[in-house]
């Protein structure tokens, strides 16, 4: 029988699709001969939202440009806010935004392991690092009375200083995911079926990586060692011992193995953030009042290292109490097009759902 | 015959997975069983009729216009010389806390409640119940 080519659509409503989009693929059999990103499902236009609110109000939109991690958006906002207006923080609450974005750093990681592990059939791993990110949530729930979106980080600190004993609850949870770590790499990393389904799928070549823009994992996973925290320091990172995990591989594999990584190192970081964080000190700035708030004629960029890679947000103020324009550049946008549309051509249908987890696209962020 | 080029651990490591079946599951019985939610949590507001005044700030500061102010004539505080008193929409709310900042008697808090179910839009309409 002769080939013929078959175009599909792969989601928006499919589980192994990352969030509300979809990939139109063009099929030989079951190679994909082309691949077209389709975006436009999720468009709430937050950019220009937040030039219709005040600075005040606007906060409160910037954590749902990323529903898995919604942190480093709040630190973004607030950093560009306090680069404007000139505000200097404390050290303690630099301290305790630090830890928040560890927090959210580790919940995300163990949410794409979720997604990662569903797509290949490994559901098992995929209830188990869901568990432990809710124990992460609970600690978020304590911290900032929102599991999931936080609204913690905000212009001049953070909102609320520490619950009693919320230190020791966040030690004996490090010290459960601490253990869990080997039974992950027993049961994901090292599982046989994982590594012969993700080596050699979905490789990236370095140079391409660095030519196109690249970040987080895509370009960890082939080698190139690039992470904010270390290279632009921000906050207290400067103080803080930690290493970049780097692999050779380019694959899917690679990329796993980095996040494994990284699920360590952001371990390492928060136990150094409990010996190291300052018992007292204030944990806002004294700000002006909700109309009086402006910022100055003036724009900033400012980024944040998540754990999908680089996130940036350029802001500028006209003088009024309104954000002239704010623009959001995450990771989401080059890796959903850019990189996924040339990477799932020659590669097989059943391994879309694998590429596309690897590299952490969400498209809440690339409409944003 | 050699084996070498068999994954031997990667494939009996995961049997290590049958090891979890005796802990404690993680999961609660729901609705026998519910979860206490942490003190300090963003649920429902509460709203001190003895201690609003009535002055509509947060009304001005709810980025989702959520927050009407309305009239009332049931007991309430003197100093409330407007006799309105913030109703919420939650069809429209965020639960970010704004109202909550902004209030100047600290009359208006978040509580721990965070269940409802209604049938209609305007079954959304909530006049914050006083703090227990």
């Amino acid at each position: 029988m002769e080939n013929r080519l078959v175009t599909i659509f792969h989601g928006p409503q499919h589980p192994g699709i990352t969030g509300n989009m979809s990939v139109e693929l063009d099929l030989l059999g079951e190679t994909i001969h082309r691949a077209r990103t389709h975006v436009g499902y999720l468009h709430r236009g937050f950019e220009k939202l937040i030039e219709r609110r005040t600075v005040i109000q606007a906060f409160t939109i910037v954590c749902r440009i990323c529903v898995p991690e919604p942190d480093p958006n709040e630190e973004n906002f607030a950093r560009a806010v306090e680069g404007l207006a000139g505000i200097e923080i404390s050290e303690r609450a630099q301290y305790i935004r630090v830890m928040v974005q560890e927090m959210s750093r580790l919940a995300a990681q163990l949410l794409w392991m979720g997604g990662q592990s569903g797509s290949i059939g490994l559901e098992t791993v995929g209830q188990w690092s869901l568990y432990d990110r809710d124990l992460i949530l609970d600690l978020f729930e304590q911290l900032t009375g929102g599991r999931v979106y936080h609204m913690y980080t905000y212009p001049g600190g953070v909102r609320r200083d520490l619950p009693e004993g919320f230190l020791r609850r966040l030690g004996e949870l490090l010290d459960h995911l601490e253990k869990q770590l080997p039974r992950y790499d027993r049961t994901f990393f090292d599982n046989a079926t994982l590594r012969k389904r993700a080596i050699g799928v979905g490789v990236i070549d370095p140079d391409e990586a660095l030519a196109n823009g690249y970040v987080g994992q895509a370009l960890r996973g082939c080698g190139i060692r690039r992470d904010l925290r270390r290279d632009n320091p921000y906050l207290v990172y400067d103080r803080l011992e930690f290493d970049i995990p780097v692999f050779d591989g380019g694959d899917v594999y690679s990329r796993a193995l980095v996040r494994r990584g990284e699920m360590r190192e952001s371990i390492r970081i928060l136990r150094q953030v409990i010996a190291q964080m300052p018992a007292e000190g204030a944990i806002m700035q004294k700000l002006p009042k909700h109309r009086k708030f402006t910022l100055p004629r003036d724009d900033i960029y400012v980024a944040t290292e998540s754990a999908r890679g680089e996130f940036g947000y350029y802001m500028a103020g006209d003088g009024s109490e309104y954000i002239r324009r704010m623009q959001v550049k995450g990771p989401s946008l080059i890796h959903g097009f850019t990189l996924l549309e040339s990477l799932l051509v020659g590669e097989e249908l059943s391994n879309v759902a694998l590429i596309m987890n690897s590299l952490g696209i969400c498209p809440p962020e690339i409409e944003r | 015959m050699t084996f070498s080029h068999i994954d031997i651990k990667g494939i009996v490591a995961p049997f290590s997975a049958v090891g979890k079946v005796w802990e404690h599951p993680g999961t609660v019985c729901y609705p026998d069983q519910t979860k206490t939610v942490a003190p300090g949590y963003r649920g429902f507001h509460t709203n001190d009729l003895d201690a609003c005044i009535g002055c509509a700030n947060c009304q001005d500061v709810c980025m989702n216009d959520a927050i009407d102010m309305v009239t009332i004539t049931q007991e309430r505080n003197p100093k409330n010389k407007s006799a309105c008193i913030p109703r919420i929409d939650y069809g429209r709310c965020c639960w970010c806390n704004l109202c909550v900042d902004v209030c100047p008697p600290d009359s208006l808090s978040l509580g721990q409640e965070c269940i409802h179910a209604a049938p209609g839009s305007q079954d959304f309409l909530f006049f914050p119940k006083e703090p227990s």
